[in-house]
């Protein structure tokens, strides 16, 4: 069961890369995917993944809230309950993210994560089941963003003029560290998109630095190839074994 | 020959029986259809007096793939509320403006 653990961060992992283009983040959109894991040869349903925008205000500025929730199904919750949040909040346009959190509790091991992002450094504060809080500032490159904020700048990527084998490298922080992560566009494909039906999909392939993901283009990502640019359908190779994360059902988009 | 296939056949059905009952979705075809396998094996194997127990152990399992498939089919996967999941969020938010509010100060 501690597989699924990996199921948010390499979720996040395999949407982190970024564009160049500006375009806005609309609020009030609702995404949902079926998480599956593959036992045995069988894809079987673990968890719920929601992600959603929102606008938050404070007295001087207004912001963009990006959510990501993974809840495990109720059948799972006697056994392995899992209920994380990542969460970022981001200008509006730039998507430049300014505080980012993290709150996972599964199956009982809890930790709790907090990035404030000033010019180029982090100051984190992170807290472990019933271990003290422990807080450090670190620096990271000027581009770095968080693992939520850069993959809502994927969607603004254009892919309809990039080649099938042409790359892009981007750098997430994730668990205190900066990873590198290239996208290799691969072309177009048809998939299942909950309720969007069947759509032309931008098929990209995610390469991280990192221990998380294995194997050459088995981190999958497909795209759909309109202006909305929804994730319909991320497949991951772990180190102990594979899933995929189905959109069910998009809103507000 | 016959006895270690029965043993089996019993620890496969178990298995079955196990993975049925929890929430293990498609992957308990997997016991499920050793266990079949088994039960009719060895039944090909056992004379005409020794054929009954392997056949109860064949209709367990075949009443368990059943049950898998009809929970497969007719019980949606869901989500249960979580009102301390919830009021985590909503505290969560409130303490996220008052962070970005001191963020803001720090910055002028």
């Amino acid at each position: 069961m501690k597989r699924i653990l990996l199921l948010i961060p390499v979720f996040l992992i395999l949407l982190s890369f970024s564009s160049a283009s500006r375009m806005q983040v609309k609020a009030g959109e609702r995404l949902v995917y079926n998480g599956s894991y593959n036992m045995s040869g069988l894809m079987t349903q673990l968890a719920q993944v929601t992600m959603s925008t929102e606008n938050v205000s404070t007295a001087k500025n207004n912001y963009l809230h990006l959510s990501c929730e993974l809840s495990t199904y109720s059948k799972w919750d006697k056994f392995f309950k899992i209920r994380d949040i990542y969460e970022t909040y981001v200008h509006p346009v730039t998507l430049k993210p300014s505080l980012y959190k993290r709150s996972i509790d599964e199956g009982g091991y809890t930790k709790k994560e907090k990035y404030v992002f000033k010019n180029n450094k982090i100051t984190s504060t992170v807290k472990k089941r019933t271990y003290p809080e422990s807080s450090r500032t670190f620096n990271i490159k000027p581009t770095s963003i968080d693992a939520v904020s850069i993959l809502y700048q994927l969607r603004l990527v254009d892919f309809s003029k990039m080649q099938a084998g042409q790359t892009k490298s981007y750098t997430i922080v994730f668990d205190e560290k900066e990873i590198p992560v290239t996208l290799r566009y691969m072309g177009k494909e048809e998939v299942k998109a909950g309720n969007l039906g069947t759509k032309e999909c931008y098929k990209i392939s995610i390469g991280a630095k990192t221990d998380a993901l294995r194997g050459k283009d088995k981190n999958l990502i497909w795209l759909t190839a309109d202006s909305k640019k929804i994730p319909a359908l991320i497949k991951f190779s772990i180190p102990v074994g594979t899933g995929q994360l189905a959109l069910s059902s998009a809103t507000g988009i | 020959m016959r006895k270690l296939l029965l043993i089996s056949t019993v620890v496969f059905t178990v298995l079955a029986i196990l993975f049925s009952v929890l929430p293990m979705d498609t992957l308990a075809f997997l016991p499920i259809g050793i266990a079949i396998a088994l039960s009719l094996t060895t039944l090909l194997k056992s004379d005409e007096n020794q054929k009954k127990f392997p056949k109860i152990l064949l209709i367990i399992s075949v009443i368990c793939s059943v049950f898998v498939l009809g929970k497969t089919l007719f019980i949606k996967d869901e989500v249960e509320v979580d009102q301390k999941f919830e009021q985590q969020k909503i505290e969560t938010k409130q303490e996220a403006k008052k962070e970005l509010e001191e963020l803001e100060n720090d910055l002028e």
